[in-house]
């Protein structure tokens, strides 16, 4: 986990959860947001990163502060496959809080900007099975809706719910 | 003598047959599995540890299964700070060596399955080697 020493202001964008509202600033106020760009048809590192992603929430889930704070959200880099109905059915297999979004390309190029997060989709209309490639960090987003952190493949469950959770006790309750 | 000849000449392509039998069979799979695919997705992958306890380079040249519409041996990369997928045609293991299909590099990607998978399950997979061997193997399903 690599921490910035000045985490920095997010400006606004607007996605759409996979409960169809409006996913925009205001949603990574008053919460911790790990933030992670994929896609669903991604066999192997999203999967991956997402069932790990599981595995930290339960563990923060299970400390004294718990995980009322926190939220990760899946946001797919591939909206012309990633339906919202398509996002809840896959995000929610790996945990039933984990949210994911989606927006068109000049939102995810916004908040990817803003992140550092590099994409890059070749949508191919005679084939279902297009290349996608994507960052594969994870983006830590604190309460005040600033960069915080990022953190880089390969990910454990256990090291990253330490410390963020020696993180989230240093920075203490803040007002948003 | 000649006869003699010819025994020992029948007996040695005898022999060469049975021992390339015997390095064939020197390709062992292990902890295969396959990822359990959230409901309606269509796209899973497989994972495995392959060793060649021959003394020769095997090449891995295609996967199939009947329990999936496409099988392809892919790798995850890295290209420009961004990860995605490569197809490899083909994969040598070197002689008395081990590789590791495992997430975040080889892996077999597996589209459409013909059933829903769920933890637990098993699937045969077939993996074919360069010089026609084909090795069926049992991944299980996990979660």
């Amino acid at each position: 986990m690599t921490l910035f020493p000045a985490p920095k202001p997010l400006a606004d964008f607007a996605f759409t959860d996979h409960e169809n509202r409006v996913f925009d600033l205001s949603r990574l106020k008053g919460k911790w947001s790990f933030l992670f760009f994929g896609y669903t048809h991604c066999p192997d590192i999203c999967p991956t990163t997402l069932a790990t992603l599981a595995r930290v929430r339960e563990k923060i889930a299970k400390s004294a502060a718990g995980a009322k704070d926190v939220q990760f959200v899946f946001i797919s880099v591939d909206p012309n496959r990633d339906t919202a109905g398509r996002l809840r059915q896959y995000v929610t297999f790996f945990d039933a809080t984990f949210l994911g979004v989606t927006g068109d390309d000049a939102q995810l190029g916004n908040l990817a900007g803003q992140l550092g997060a590099a994409y890059q989709v070749e949508v191919q209309p005679t084939t279902e099975n297009y290349p996608v490639f994507h960052s594969a960090a994870v983006f830590l987003v604190d309460p005040q809706a600033r960069y915080h952190a990022v953190l880089a493949p390969p990910f454990d469950a256990e090291g990253i719910s330490r410390r963020f959770e020696a993180l989230r006790a240093f920075e203490g309750p803040k007002e948003t | 003598m000649r006869w003699r000849y010819a025994v020992l000449a029948g007996l040695t392509s005898a022999l060469i047959a049975l021992a390339a039998a015997a390095e064939q069979a020197g390709i062992s799979v292990r902890d295969a599995w396959v990822r359990e695919s959230p409901p309606g997705m269509a796209m899973t992958a497989g994972y495995m540890i392959l060793q060649n306890k021959t003394s020769r380079p095997q090449v891995l040249v295609a996967a199939s299964s009947s329990a999936f519409e496409t099988v392809t041996i892919h790798r995850t990369v890295a290209r420009q700070g961004m990860t995605g997928m490569e197809h490899s045609p083909q994969i040598e293991l070197l002689p008395n060596a081990s590789l590791v299909f495992a997430p975040g590099g080889y892996h077999l990607m597996l589209l459409n399955p013909k059933r829903t998978l769920r933890a637990g399950d098993r699937v045969e997979i077939y993996l074919e080697f360069r010089g026609g061997l084909v090795l069926p193997v049992t991944y299980e399903v996990r979660k």
